[in-house]
């Protein structure tokens, strides 16, 4: 539970301010989804897993009821049902608390937080990527963190093509995307030695799932993935980072063939935003073109979050000013002749100023 | 500056003296000082000395960037960070002990178990669908099964002894326990030539002395 009040709410609301015009400077629609919704709709948009941290509770008919625990879900329901006959593409945006359970231990335990995000719907390939990441790198650079950002890129389905390659169970599956998600190198290792791996390739694999860096992180991988799945998801990954650096981007951004945290929730591009100061990641995103379908309309879809609260603290921090009234000057008027105290007070307002009546 | 949460107790002799040798290292005075943080003798860490089940939640919030706890603190309160590396020191087993070893199989009446390790144990015997009653201890959990608080415990064992002297014997070896070298998911980004420097001075060390 936290409290924003005077100058901490007014920054909280600036940070707001910013990101959402950084959107309507892309384009992006502001949409508000419903607060309070069918449990079964985030149980499509996000996977039982992840929407098993929903609060919920009955509606009067029984049926299952959740407070929103991300909007993306609703978003997709929309763009498939709602907005199925708008051209595409659709670009929408959204700043809105979600709601979450977590155990009480972690770092990122909050029951509400507040996602700035924003959808891309309609275009895949390169182009709709990189415009989601620049969106990303505009809003941050306008919070004047353009020095202290990193955003890592990878494909999911570079690990993907390697878990078919290597003819992976379900549970197996699991246990290596847990080992490379830790960055257990050594265990890594020794889980590849009972597939058909040579000393070799175990050794540069479990290195590169440790390594975050520029372009040559794809060359090594070349070295030692060489399956098609994973190859087509190199080149592409390969062909964003070659956008990336066109555009000016590439210092702040790294690959890391070791996120694997969304891998059944994510189609290609997984991305994750840190900034220097905040103990945890500060935002997410990715493409999920999936995602639409569940609710009778496949197209492709990006797009990311990153949350209000840690932005507004890392704001806080730094020495940036985001503008706010706090300047303007206050009158004070004191409190007489009621209907000459009042109408001072409309006729400085009018002008702009600021008027504050003081009781005696 | 990469800031090392080290637990205090068992580990904190092992891990200060592989960091040593690995080239991390506090001075003399230093070590024998009672200050809870610690610059080293380079200036580009800092440890500091929490009780061991405080590793995880001071690295996870980023307050420390790595720390070397063992992999019995990790399970017992699962935190989200990065597991680069299994130092190997301060190895020992988290058990099921009993003073009567058939115990488990005796009765299927409702077991009592007393631990520091109320996760682990719940989850030990939940997944064999064995009913038991958990009952929370900090501290001398041997003492339980003597005075009749539970039927079983389940702890740390390191050589055996202590369960020895007080009448007990392990009935069930649940995991290893080992130190580890844990990472914040920030960090590892954010101080990525740094924190690789570390972990590859780290693994050359345990690595080497492996096969010395």
């Amino acid at each position: 539970m936290r409290y924003y009040i005077g100058s901490e709410a007014r920054l909280r609301r600036a940070v707001e301010d910013a990101a959402m015009s950084v959107f309507d400077g892309w384009c992006y629609e502001e949409v508000i989804t419903p607060t309070v919704d069918y449990y079964a709709l985030f149980e499509h948009g996000m996977g039982q897993m992840e929407a098993q941290r929903a609060f919920r509770f009955s509606d009067n008919d029984g049926r299952l009821l959740s407070l929103r625990p991300d909007v993306t879900s609703s978003v997709a329901r929309a763009a498939a049902t709602l907005l199925s006959e708008r051209p595409r593409p659709l670009r929408l945006c959204y700043a809105a608390s979600v709601f979450k359970q977590q155990q009480q231990s972690h770092a990122e335990w909050r029951r509400e937080s507040t996602q700035l995000g924003c959808e891309l719907l309609g275009p895949g390939g390169t182009i709709a990527d990189l415009e989601m990441l620049a969106i990303a790198a505009e809003i941050l650079s306008r919070l004047g963190l353009q020095e202290s950002y990193c955003i890592t890129i990878n494909n999911v389905e570079i690990f993907n093509g390697i878990a078919a390659h290597l003819d992976l169970d379900e549970s197996s599956r699991e246990q290596m995307r847990q080992l490379i998600d830790t960055r257990d190198a050594a265990e890594l290792r020794r889980f590849l030695m009972a597939y058909k791996t040579s000393t070799a390739e175990r050794d540069l694999f479990a290195r590169l799932t440790q390594l975050t860096g520029k372009r040559e992180i794809l060359n090594e991988a070349r070295r030692v993935i060489t399956n098609s799945r994973s190859v087509a998801a190199l080149n592409a990954l390969e062909e964003l980072w070659t956008a990336i650096e066109s555009v000016g981007l590439q210092d702040s951004f790294e690959i890391d063939l070791g996120d694997v945290s969304g891998l059944d929730y994510y189609t290609g591009l997984s991305a994750k935003v840190f900034v220097r100061g905040a103990g945890a990641r500060v935002g997410r995103g990715g493409r999920y073109d999936r995602l639409t379908a569940n609710f009778g309309q496949a197209e492709p879809a990006v797009g990311f979050v990153l949350d209000l609260e840690a932005l507004t603290e890392l704001v806080g921090r730094s020495e940036v000013s985001l503008g706010g009234n706090n300047g303007r000057e206050v009158h004070v008027i004191p409190a007489r002749d009621v209907s000459v105290t009042f109408a001072t007070a409309q006729e400085k307002r009018a002008k702009g100023e600021r008027v504050r009546i003081e009781f005696s | 500056m990469i800031t090392i949460a080290i637990a205090k107790g068992r580990m904190q002799e092992d891990a200060l003296a592989l960091l040593s040798r690995s080239g991390v290292r506090l001075s003399e005075d230093a070590l024998l000082s009672r200050r809870l943080a610690l610059g080293d003798e380079s200036g580009n860490y800092q440890f500091i000395f929490v009780k061991p089940a405080d590793v995880p939640v001071y690295v996870e919030h980023g307050i420390a960037d790595c720390g070397v706890v063992g992999r019995d603190v990790l399970l017992e309160s699962e935190p989200d960070l990065l597991l680069p590396l299994d130092l190997g020191i301060a190895r020992c087993q988290i058990v099921v002990a009993a003073a009567e070893p058939d115990v488990m199989t005796k009765d299927f009446g409702m077991l009592r178990v007393a631990t520091k390790y109320t996760h682990v144990a719940s989850n030990h015997f939940g997944a064999r669908g064995i009913p038991v009653e958990i009952i929370s201890l900090s501290g001398s959990v041997e003492l339980a099964p003597a005075l009749g608080l539970a039927d079983l415990i389940v702890d740390l064992v390191e050589t055996g002894r202590t369960l020895r002297d007080n009448g007990l014997t392990v009935v069930e070896v649940i995991t290893e326990s080992t130190g580890r070298l844990v990472v914040n998911r920030a960090s590892y980004q954010l101080k990525a030539p740094a924190i690789t420097a570390l972990i590859n001075a780290l693994n050359a060390t345990i690595n080497g002395a492996a096969h010395a």
